[in-house]
């Protein structure tokens, strides 16, 4: 499967294993999709660099008004971190819906949304919320978007040979933002999503229109994709069933699932998915007038 | 090649082994150790029958390579409680019917143990949720809830 | 009525301890000393034959020791069922499996199988075997392999790629029956291929001696059968042969009936090949991919009712996916039809089913076998007959329920029934009366309460050849050895038939011990499976109990000077009937042998009285059980969510008539895991083929049975109507928990919805589409 399995001890040390022989090692943090695909032949490689014991890594924080979370935080931190059902609720909720506890208790975030598996459950809600990725290599840090993170299904524009993200940055919601996280899922435990949908939004003052909502789908592209349509019907409108509604068919208009032998028909997805874009951006909406 | 010393402790004792990289934690305990309490279901993480307890987190042990583990304290079923004193959760497994073919047994306990150790009140969703990972086939996971409930009473006192 | 001083309680079960423990030992645990690992290299093809396999490359890998193909195995046709060594004359056994053969018939087929000193290099070598296939056309629905244009899978008799017999009986004249009705109903149901997916894989770890002895420690749940195939398959006798669980078996629910798939012969065939203990543990993905399933296929039914609701007549027929070998192919749809015709009285009924070979994975026993796919059908047409003629469905199972002593299709009697306490005290428990009033009107969520009724053996006979031994063994201290063939797939029956045989002799349940699971230890016994351990084996444990009893009480007799007639045992003393000197006597005077005034004196004390005199009490008990059927009536709750489809079972009461709950608790858990299975077999559980012939649903993430998150609230209900046949009124209850869900379910989501589902897993895509439909 691999013959050396290196603990790194900081980011620059994780780096210069990584840059020793080029292309011979690969990161891991949690490994609970790495190793299957290593198992299974998918993957290959002759190191592994593990960066789960990365002190600065391990850091889930937030400062003015920006949540930080390091690569080596996991699923199970996340949804059982009261400052992320605060300031961001959609993450926290689809952190939970991953897996298993055991398999959350080792995967770390960072992992799901490099991974770029297309349902990944917290790079749905990440991408709502307008997060973005540090991506260090030996000559600095830069950040991405995680809109423009992903070039294919199971293809991110992290390069784990070389570069290595040491964490995601959130804008924590301000008094008049919410977020939501729904799942179409065939078992409550250990299942894929059929479908999965993040809604973060933005009221004006006064809680009667919205400012404005941004809305990610998913499996239904290479990445989590944003519904821009959707999202530029609501834009500054007044909040009401209909808008919603119209917005929730428009965001199917622009969705494109596969038909998946496993996981429900390219059809079938369409037709469900204004409902839960729906039920989101309703729920989202009523957080935040819940939170006066 | 590349063996290596594996040091961690098992069952509150500091234990050294050989291992290779790409072995996984659960093939040490079963192989090495002859610890079979950690079954395996499936190894790929999806049954937690090989179900420890590693830095006090429910982990599946089939999932953990070797060097994961180095410096960690794991805990296993053969380490919570023997037949002179039982863990309450064994006890209530016991007596609550909560074991049938026993295969996913262990693995159910350690899950709802660490659940315990963090949360002696825990609501039936809460043991449900700390349990989901914990493929059982036999039970229907109504003596098993009640089994962790009744343990969590029992610990409470 | 008669008390009980063991049986009825809910002592712990005997095997706790060590499972709660992490000690308890399963054949995937097993390790002896110098043992290598196996690897079976299976077929990427759906039909083909092998022209060539060259192992030369992988012979030469270090660690390597031996490959087994179809040139160095034995060319012996097996099934692996139990069938081919318990089928009834006049019916032939199907013999159509070697352990490798020329031809491959489905993806996973064994083609050859590696020994080496590890896992990991016998998965290397098989890389390195060389395999030409030249492709054979494949067929995968039942229907298609029957057409005249199909590929023959195996030439069979009973018509194109039928195995075994075409089942058919009845009663009464059918034709007249509809004629005779004022309402008839008339569909076809289709069922999917559903996984035991039981905790244990498959697993066997084989040692052959210099003197051709052969040792298997194994996870199948009838080691006597097994060993009987064993026997034929390598020409050994059965006497040389010892196969054992070691004790434990991770789950069974009917997927290694006979043997555990392969993994037995593959073990012994390396192992005489290499002169060294192998062990084969196979993947998820094997079990999988190559172990046996449920039955999915086509179930007709016809049902004629009078308009006041009397049921007129029945016809049903069935045609099942064989897979690519028999297994127990020829048995499962007897079953199916003489369950679902066993349910209801009337004059006229007809049966016609069998099973039709396909290239997939072999079909097998599960849990219920054929019992759940026969109700999914039957209890659809009862429902849809009570709405056309407005009638309570709950009164119209309630009028035509089998009742004692009723003519039925069955060659037993219905010696008891407790099916309408169990329809009124789970109706009760659920709610019924709240039918028809749970939804508001434009509501996205829809409710509904459904439910079924129905019945299932207590053994296989005279379906199999099914018989029991039990063997007591009084020990020289007064502790007491139970030896029965059966295993403990995790039932519980190494508690339950300990409790039957301290009842009958009259002692305490501590002072029992149990040897079961080993052909070395054990008489012959038919194994665990159809519902039947405790009712079958329990009925030979009880007679052996008795029999001790006997001899203990005549040698008492005369030691203690007192007529036979006036004596009985109690929790381990014996004393004159009536007397309240059951009481502990260790010790006392009056206890000690050949006193005059004796009154009573302990089990242990007289059978060392017996020992210096050179007698020891040996108990047997041989036994044909009869047959009584079980009878249980499920309600479900369910909720739809029309805008995704979703279905979700919100409470479930199921009621079982079990006879008598020897250890309540144990059957409680028999009833909740059964109904739990049976809301995965309706709502989720599912494996799908690739157009190419694979399966789609290989492992526990992909293949959808319930966590405990989805899991609803079970309420187990005992119902207990004494039958006079079986073991202190004790009747089978294994596979029954698992019978009704899909056929209840189905119910209740056509009372949430009004739309009738032919075919499960009621998946969210499945129910969705039909939502929409009936919008329009």
């Amino acid at each position: 499967m691999f013959q050396e399995y290196y603990m790194a001890e900081s980011v620059s040390d994780a780096l210069s294993f990584l840059n020793k022989g080029p292309g011979d090692a690969v990161i891991i943090a949690g490994g609970t999709d790495l190793l299957l695909d290593l198992h299974e032949g998918k993957k290959r490689t002759k190191s592994l660099v593990d960066i789960t014991r990365i002190p600065e890594l391990k850091n889930l924080s937030m400062e003015d008004g920006i949540i930080k979370i390091g690569a080596a935080v996991t699923h199970a931190q996340v949804a059982e971190s009261e400052l992320i059902w605060a300031n961001a609720p959609a993450l926290a909720m689809a952190a939970k819906k991953v897996g298993s506890l055991q398999i959350r208790n080792i995967a770390t975030v960072v992992g799901n949304i490099i991974n770029a598996q297309p349902a990944a459950d917290t790079a749905v809600a990440l991408t709502a919320l307008g997060a973005k990725v540090t991506i260090a290599d030996t000559s600095g840090t830069r950040d991405v978007h995680i809109d423009q993170l992903y070039e294919d299904v199971g293809k991110s524009r992290v390069d784990c040979r070389r570069e290595l993200v040491t964490e995601v940055i959130i804008p924590a919601h301000e008094q008049n933002q919410s977020s939501y996280f729904v799942r179409l899922e065939q078992r409550k435990a250990l299942a894929l999503p059929m479908l999965n949908i993040a809604v973060m939004v933005s009221l004006e003052k006064g809680q009667q229109r919205f400012e404005w909502v941004r809305i990610a789908m998913a499996p239904v592209g290479p990445g989590p994709m944003r519904a821009t349509n959707a999202e530029r019907i609501l834009k500054g409108t007044e909040i009401d069933d209909e808008i919603i509604t119209k917005a929730a068919y428009e965001a199917a208009a622009q969705a494109n699932p596969r038909d998946s032998d496993l996981r429900g028909s390219r059809e079938y997805r369409l037709q469900v998915l204004p409902a839960l874009v729906k039920r989101c951006i309703k729920t989202a909406v009523a957080q935040v007038v819940n939170k006066g | 090649m590349n063996t290596f010393k594996l040091t961690f402790t098992l069952n509150g004792e500091v234990t050294e082994v050989l291992a290779e990289p790409s072995e996984m934690l659960v093939d040490i305990l079963r192989e090495k150790m002859y610890l079979t309490g950690a079954k395996k279901g499936c190894g790929k993480g999806e049954c937690g029958a090989c179900t420890v307890i590693m830095n006090g987190e429910a982990v599946n042990s089939c999932m953990i390579p070797a060097m994961k583990a180095m410096g960690a304290v794991v805990e296993t079923i053969e380490g919570i409680g023997n037949k002179d004193k039982l863990h309450p959760l064994q006890e209530s497994f016991i007596n609550e019917g909560a074991i049938q073919c026993g295969y996913c047994t262990p693995g159910v306990i350690m899950s709802a143990k660490a659940l315990l150790d963090k949360n002696l009140d825990p609501s039936n969703d809460e043991i449900k949720e700390a349990i989901a990972g914990n493929i059982c086939r036999c039970t229907g996971y109504v003596k098993i809830v009640n089994a962790v409930m009744s343990a969590s009473q029992k610990i409470k006192g | 009525m008669k008390t009980f001083n063991v049986v009825g309680k809910n002592i712990k079960r005997n095997d706790a301890l060590e499972k709660a423990t992490g000690k308890a030992m399963f054949s995937t645990d097993m390790n002896i000393p110098g043992m290598l690992y196996a690897k079976v290299l299976r077929s990427p093809h759906a039909h083909a034959l092998i022209k060539s396999i060259d192992t030369s490359q992988a012979e030469k890998i270090p660690g390597v020791k031996g490959i087994a193909t179809w040139g160095n195995t034995p060319r012996e046709l097996f099934n692996t069922s139990a069938t081919m060594t318990f089928t009834v004359p006049s019916m032939e056994p199907v013999l159509d499996q070697y352990i490798f053969d020329k031809v491959v018939r489905y993806v996973g087929d064994e083609v050859a199988a590696v020994a080496a000193i590890s896992e990991k290099v016998a998965a290397e070598a098989l890389k390195h075997i060389k395999v030409e296939y030249e492709l054979l056309p494949a067929v995968f629905d039942p229907l298609e392999a029957m057409k005249p244009e199909a590929p023959i899978i195996h030439e069979c008799h009973a018509g194109k790629n039928i195995p075994a017999e075409i089942v058919k009986f009845g009663m009464g004249d059918i034709e007249k029956g509809f004629a005779e009705s004022d309402i008839i109903f008339e569909d076809v149901f289709k069922l999917p291929i559903q996984k035991q997916a039981q905790l244990e894989t498959q697993a066997a770890l084989a040692q052959v001696g210099s003197d051709g002895g052969i040792t298997v420690w194994s996870t199948t749940q009838t080691p006597h059968p097994s060993r009987m195939i064993i026997s034929k398959i390598f020409s050994t006798p059965q006497s040389k042969i010892r196969v054992l669980n070691p004790p434990y078996v991770g789950g069974g629910f009917g997927v290694r009936i006979g043997l555990s798939a392969k993994a037995e012969p593959i073990a012994v065939a390396l192992s005489k090949l290499t002169g060294k203990p192998v062990k084969i543990v196979y993947t998820r993905e094997e079990d999988f991919t190559s172990s046996d399933t449920r039955h999915g296929g086509y179930v007709w039914v016809k049902l004629g009712c009078k308009n006041d609701g009397t049921f007129q007549a029945m016809e049903l027929k069935s045609a099942l996916n064989a897979g690519a070998y028999c297994s127990f192919s020829g048995e499962t749809p007897g079953v199916l039809g003489a369950m679902g015709l066993a349910v209801y009285r009337m004059e006229h009924m007809s049966y016609y089913g069998h099973s039709v070979y396909t290239n997939f994975t072999p079909s097998g026993a599960m849990r219920g076998f054929g019992n759940p796919q026969a109700m999914f059908a039957i209890e659809a047409a009862v429902d849809t007959i009570a709405e056309r003629i407005g009638m309570d469905p709950l009164e119209l199972r309630l009028k035509n329920i089998i009742q004692v002593g009723d003519n039925w299709c069955l060659p037993y009697t219905c010696g008891s029934t407790g099916l309408a306490e169990c329809v009124e005290k789970a109706a009760k428990v659920i709610g019924w009366e709240r039918r028809g009033t749970l939804n508001e009107p434009g509501s996205k969520i829809l409710r509904g309460i459904g439910m079924g009724v129905g019945t299932h053996c207590s053994n296989a006979w005279p379906f199999c050849v099914d018989y029991d031994n039990a063997i007591i063994t009084v020990q020289q201290d007064g502790s007491i050895l139970l030896a029965v063939g059966v295993p403990d797939i995790g039932t519980g029956t190494s508690t339950t038939l300990p409790q039957l045989a301290a009842e009958a002799i009259g002692v305490e349940m501590s002072q029992v011990n149990m040897t079961f699971g080993d052909t070395l230890t054990t008489p012959f016994d038919i194994g665990s499976h159809a519902s039947r351990t405790l009712y079958a084996a329990g009925t030979a444990v009880v007679a052996a109990g008795n029999d001790v009893r006997k001899q203990i009480l005549e040698y008492a007799a005369v030691v203690m000077k007192i007529a036979l007639e006036r004596l009985d045992i109690t929790k381990g003393i014996i004393h004159i009937s009536g007397s309240n000197e059951a009481e502990s006597c260790e010790g006392s005077g009056i206890c000690r042998s050949g006193e005059e005034s004796m009154t009573h004196i302990s089990v242990r004390e007289l059978v060392y009285h017996a020992h210096l005199r050179n007698k020891q009490f040996i108990g047997i008990g041989r036994t044909i059980p009869p047959n009584s059927p079980p009878w249980h009536a499920h309600f479900y709750e369910v909720e739809v969510d029309t805008e995704t489809g979703m279905v979700k079972v919100v409470k479930v009461a199921a009621a079982h008539d079990v006879g008598k709950a020897v250890n309540p608790m144990i059957v409680e858990g028999q009833i909740e895991g059964g109904v739990l299975m049976g809301v995965g077999y309706a709502t989720s559980e599912e494996i799908k083929i690739s157009a190419k012939g694979k399966p789609l649903h290989t492992s526990y993430h992909k293949y959808l049975l319930p966590t405990a998150m989805d899991a609803p609230e079970i309420h187990a209900i005992i119902v207990e109507s004494n039958d006079p046949s079986g073991p202190y009124g004790a009747k089978g209850v294994g596979e029954c928990g698992m019978v009704l869900s899909a056929a209840a379910i189905g119910n209740a989501v056509y009372d949430a919805t009004g739309i009738r589902f032919n075919e499960i897993p009621l998946t969210p895509e499945r129910v969705y589409k039909r939502l929409q439909e009936n919008k329009k």
